[in-house]
């Protein structure tokens, strides 16, 4: 075959495939949805349809924990899609094993090609709000019939209200909450059976479940061989979060404009987490990943999230259920874990993109969302929450209602500082002292010292 | 008409034909000229860009409209340099245009979608394979009749499969797309002047253009040459040397990515540096006491002399990413290569089978460093990692059999003191496989007859080894040592994703500096610090390689040699 024809073949074939690509935008749209379109539930009145429309295409990502998600989230979107007038909706899975969902998302935002709508943890909130990165959607909101901040819970909404310049809160709209989420701790029956503890549901009926029942129970469990541990929780704010907050502490002053990680009674959660790793010794090292070794019917006691739910369901071949965080000496304490739907502030299509908003967070798809397990949803609807505690397993769904009841600490960001600085400043240290590497003293001498740094002068 | 006039004019007429087309160039140049001119005109007056832009674009501009105007001189005068610069300059203009075209056209974004119509297409793209795999074959058959026969099915085959392809692809609604998007008249020009660089640059290109220009063979293959690098040279100075000093600038800069570039001269690289020593009364003072605890923390406190000091750093977490990064490198270099050193003096016999291990020993070289991060995280977990249980039988192995030995549980991963160790692991177990084959092939450059007089002067092995193989392997000793180095010093995926909930470890024990300006730059906003910080490591690693190639000179044994 001569070099001229096989040369000219593969041109022509590189040019038609060039050729190809310039139809490829159109491909992808005009998805059908593969079920009826479903009534939206609308929070508000429904945005009135404007006649003769233009059709807007609009991209939108949320950070989903599995491929179940993946897909409920697409058949939302699907529908949306045909029910919103005017707006085709394509959504976007974002994250990864190996690529994290906020890098990926910042590295877009500062390329200009980030989604139109997308979800983000309610710590990033300030840090998006006040570099310009996400719309403020109050004027929209005012506009619209029906719409009001008391739909969701108080603690996301005092943040996603809040105005950085002047310090209010209720002026602004930055989002509304996808969903919340408490801790809990997840509990291998098989192993408490066999250890003879008290059950800690039963304990915390009658109200007794505390820290020194909880020691009790995990070292009960701990004691049933040296593969065995009674506790367990991963390294990062969320879980000694719990223990500095349930002894009275907490890790910003009263207007969050300073650290508090030094004050007597945070210290006296950390020193008690302190003393489960190195005088108690019944818990999973600290740092190491607990869910492994809990899926593996090794361990007690798992401190996590509703998000733990869908693999729990999944890979634990053990009877399980869930009880709340014992109490603390100031009473009972938990987190309320947030993330929002927030707008691309340079989205072109500002109006559209706040119908989505509102359209991702009505009853009905959060109870989609919420029936696969991950998450409780986020308004505030007795409706909501009956229907919450029939997504079994766990039995004890009202574990997580109870922690969201007792006045949990609120997961919100640092309108006042920056928050992942505060967050790499607080880990290694918390970490230094629960492995014993650091004493409670020189992190009391030290650890505000180098956290205040992160405040706005 | 006499027979003569005819015979001019037929000499004439090409000369013509090529003063013509020499004339279309110079006029295109003259509008070209003006129209950069214009450009430059029009992006101060109107154009709603950054000023930085402004300076790039007009530059760029300018240049072709200098360009311009002295090729029009020089191809007017027929000279060469000419020539030269009005292929440069179309060139440059057609790649522009052409990419810029095709942006706007949307294939770019397009090509992410043919993804999913690809496979539609794929049996017949077996097809065309499968008639060039015909084609080959005609060298096979003496009969010229076969051999025509073969071809022309080969040729039908592929065409027609061809065809085939593009059509199961979806070929005819992207022409119906390119159709509707050339009524846009900015798409419309934008084709226009692709074309119009492509022909111009195709008449500068022409033999008769480069006789009519006095070109020699040196001119020509100095363009041809320039023509092969241009792939090369274009990518290293957009992808690379554009973005290194981007990167430069934006050091000097509190740039976050979103916002504006301010200017902040040196204040970024004395973040980094400033650091404060002071004395103290007794080695536990406290810090607060000895130095300014609003500006330092405490980064290490030391006694030398029977005095107590403390240093403080403005950063203190780029210190430990380089003290960090520096204990990598000191580890993971050695490892990887002494052991490939032996390694492939094992691999260099000649024994059955040898080939099979050369491969095996190769393998973690090019898997994927994900793939392999997420196995070893696995294997590393302190509670049911396999590494540990292994560790956990053979102690109670031991043990059984009347030892008294310790099951140490290491904690590989969330221990501060082990974590790092784990990362070296790691990386020099991936690193030594490559490090191996390069071994491998600087010893098979070292002469038999070597070994064969050092055998008969009575050298054992060893001998051998310290006398003959390592000397004549310096060469290859050098290139390993520091290639290794420099990628120790840029170690980031294997921690990113060995510790994925805190890559930098338990008490930032595995933060390196490529992780640390990653996170400041990626995760934290501070993409003006974080290019201070890879400014800094670019002139430690660009230290650390000038100090071994000066002990390599040294030492009378150049790379080389």
């Amino acid at each position: 075959m001569s070099k001229r024809f096989s040369l000219l073949f593969v041109l022509m074939l590189a040019l038609g495939l060039l050729l190809v690509a310039c139809g490829g935008e159109t491909t992808e749209t005009a998805v059908e949805p593969t079920t009826a379109p479903a009534e939206v539930a609308a929070p508000t009145e429904a945005p009135a349809a404007e006649p003769a429309m233009e059709e807007v295409t609009l991209r939108w990502r949320t950070r989903p924990d599995n491929q179940a998600e993946i897909d409920v989230y697409q058949s939302v979107s699907d529908e949306l899609s045909s029910t919103l007038e005017g707006v085709n909706l394509e959504y976007e899975a974002g994250g990864s094993e190996t690529s994290s969902y906020q890098d990926v998302l910042k590295t877009e935002l500062g390329a200009g090609t980030a989604p139109d709508v997308f979800w983000i943890p309610g710590t990033d909130i300030a840090d998006f709000a006040t570099r310009g990165l996400i719309m403020n959607l109050r004027d929209m909101a005012t506009a619209t019939t029906g719409y009001t901040d008391a739909d969701f819970y108080p603690g996301p909404m005092y943040h996603l209200t809040f105005n950085p310049e002047t310090g209010n809160t209720g002026e602004t709209l930055w989002g509304l909450p996808r969903d919340v989420s408490t801790f809990a701790l997840y509990i291998n029956l098989d192993l408490l059976a066999e250890s003879g503890a008290p059950d800690p549901r039963e304990l915390a009926a009658n109200g007794e479940w505390n820290w020194d029942s909880f020691i009790e129970v995990a070292t009960a469990i701990n004691n049933l061989g040296d593969d065995i541990y009674g506790y367990g929780q991963n390294a990062w704010w969320g879980p000694y979060g719990y223990w500095i907050n349930a002894a009275g502490g907490g890790f910003f002053n009263e207007d969050r404009t300073a650290c508090a990680l030094d004050t007597a009674e945070s210290l006296a959660g950390l020193e008690f987490e302190q003393r489960i790793y190195q005088e108690f010794n019944v818990a999973v090292p600290y740092g190491e990943d607990s869910e492994p070794p809990f899926l593996a019917g090794k361990v007690g006691m798992f401190q996590n999230g509703r998000w733990a739910t869908p693999g729990t369901r999944s890979s634990a071949n053990f009877n399980w259920d869930v009880v709340e965080l014992p109490d603390g000496p100031a009473g009972p304490s938990n987190w309320l874990f947030w993330g929002a739907y927030v707008v691309n502030a340079n989205t072109q299509h500002p109006e559209e993109a706040w119908k989505l908003v509102q359209a991702l967070t009505t009853a009905d798809v959060q109870g989609k969302i919420a029936s696969l397990g991950a998450n409780v949803p986020s308004r505030v609807s007795q409706a909501a929450l009956d229907s919450f505690l029939t997504y079994t397993p766990p039995a004890n769904n009202q574990a997580f209602l109870n922690g969201l009841a007792n006045n949990p600490a609120t997961e919100g960001p640092l309108w006042a500082g920056n928050w992942p600085e505060f967050d790499a400043v607080m880990g290694p240290a918390v970490a230094a002292v629960l492995n014993g590497e650091m004493t409670i003293d020189d992190y009391a001498a030290s650890i505000c010292n180098e956290a205040n740094k992160v405040f706005n002068p | 008409m006499t027979a003569a006039t005819v015979g001019s004019r037929e000499k004439q007429s090409p000369e013509s034909g090529v003063d013509l087309w020499l004339r279309l160039v110079m006029i295109w140049h003259v509008i070209l000229g003006l129209g950069s001119l214009g450009g430059i005109a029009y992006v101060w007056a109107g154009a709603d860009l950054a000023d930085w832009v402004k300076i790039l674009v007009s530059v760029a501009l300018g240049l072709t409209a200098v360009a311009s105007i002295v090729a029009v001189n020089d191809i007017n005068g027929r000279k060469h340099r000419g020539r030269t610069i009005s292929l440069a300059v179309n060139y440059l203009g057609f790649l522009v245009a052409f990419f810029g075209s095709l942006h706007r056209i949307g294939v770019f974004t397009g090509i992410d979608s043919l993804a999913d119509s690809f496979l539609q297409g794929l049996p017949f793209l077996i097809l065309v394979f499968a008639g060039f795999f015909i084609g080959t074959l005609t060298d096979r058959y003496q009969k010229p009749a076969t051999q025509r026969a073969l071809k022309q099915t080969s040729k039908a085959m592929m065409i027609v499969a061809g065809i085939a392809f593009l059509l199961a692809v979806g070929i005819h609604n992207g022409i119906l797309v390119l159709l509707g998007k050339l009524t846009n008249p900015v798409i419309l020009l934008m084709v226009v002047v692709t074309a119009v660089f492509g022909l111009m640059l195709w008449a500068m290109w022409r033999q008769p253009s480069a006789e009519a220009m006095n070109a020699t063979n040196a001119d020509n293959e100095m363009l041809s040459g320039y023509l092969f690098l241009s792939p090369n040279l274009l990518g290293f100075l957009f992808f690379f040397a554009g973005p290194l000093l981007l990167s430069l600038y934006v050091s000097f800069t509190n740039w976050d990515a979103f916002g504006t570039k301010d200017w902040v001269g040196l204040a970024n690289y004395g973040r980094i540096v400033n650091i404060d020593v002071a004395r103290l009364n007794t080695i536990t003072q406290l810090a607060s006491e000895a130095i300014d605890v609003t500006v330092y923390d405490e980064l290490t406190r030391f006694e030398i002399f029977g005095k107590s000091y403390i240093v403080g750093a403005q950063d203190k977490l780029f210190w430990l990413s380089l003290r960090n990064t520096l204990t990598f490198v000191l580890l993971s270099v050695p490892l990887s290569v002494i052991p490939a050193l032996f390694l492939s003096n094992l691999l260099n016999s000649k024994i059955a089978g040898m080939k099979f291990f050369r491969a095996v020993y190769f393998l973690p070289s090019v898997a994927a460093v994900v793939g392999i991060a997420l196995v070893w995280q696995w294997l590393f977990n302190a509670t049911i990692g396999y590494i540990n249980y292994f560790i956990t039988v053979m102690v109670d192995f031991l043990n059984s059999v009347g030892g008294s030995f310790f099951d140490p549980q290491i904690r590989w991963l969330s221990d501060s003191n082990t974590a790092l160790l784990a990362v070296v692991i790691v990386a020099a177990w991936q690193w030594m496989g490559f490090n191996t084959v390069l071994f491998l092939a600087g010893l098979q450059n070292i002469p038999r007859s070597l070994y064969e007089a050092a055998t008969v002067d009575g050298a054992n092995s060893w001998q051998q080894f310290w006398k003959v193989t390592l000397p004549l392997l310096a060469p290859t000793t050098f290139f390993v040592i520091t290639t290794t180095t420099i990628q120790a010093m840029q170690i980031f995926e294997q921690v990113f994703i060995l510790i994925p909930t805190n890559p930098a470890g338990p008490n930032n024990s595995t933060l390196t500096l490529v992780l640390y300006l990653y996170q400041k730059g990626f995760q934290r906003f501070e993409q003006g610090y974080a290019s201070a910080i890879a400014w800094v490591l670019f002139v430690i690693i660009f230290g650390a390689t000038l100090f071994q190639f000066q002990r390599q000179r040294a030492s009378g044994s150049s790379y080389d040699a």
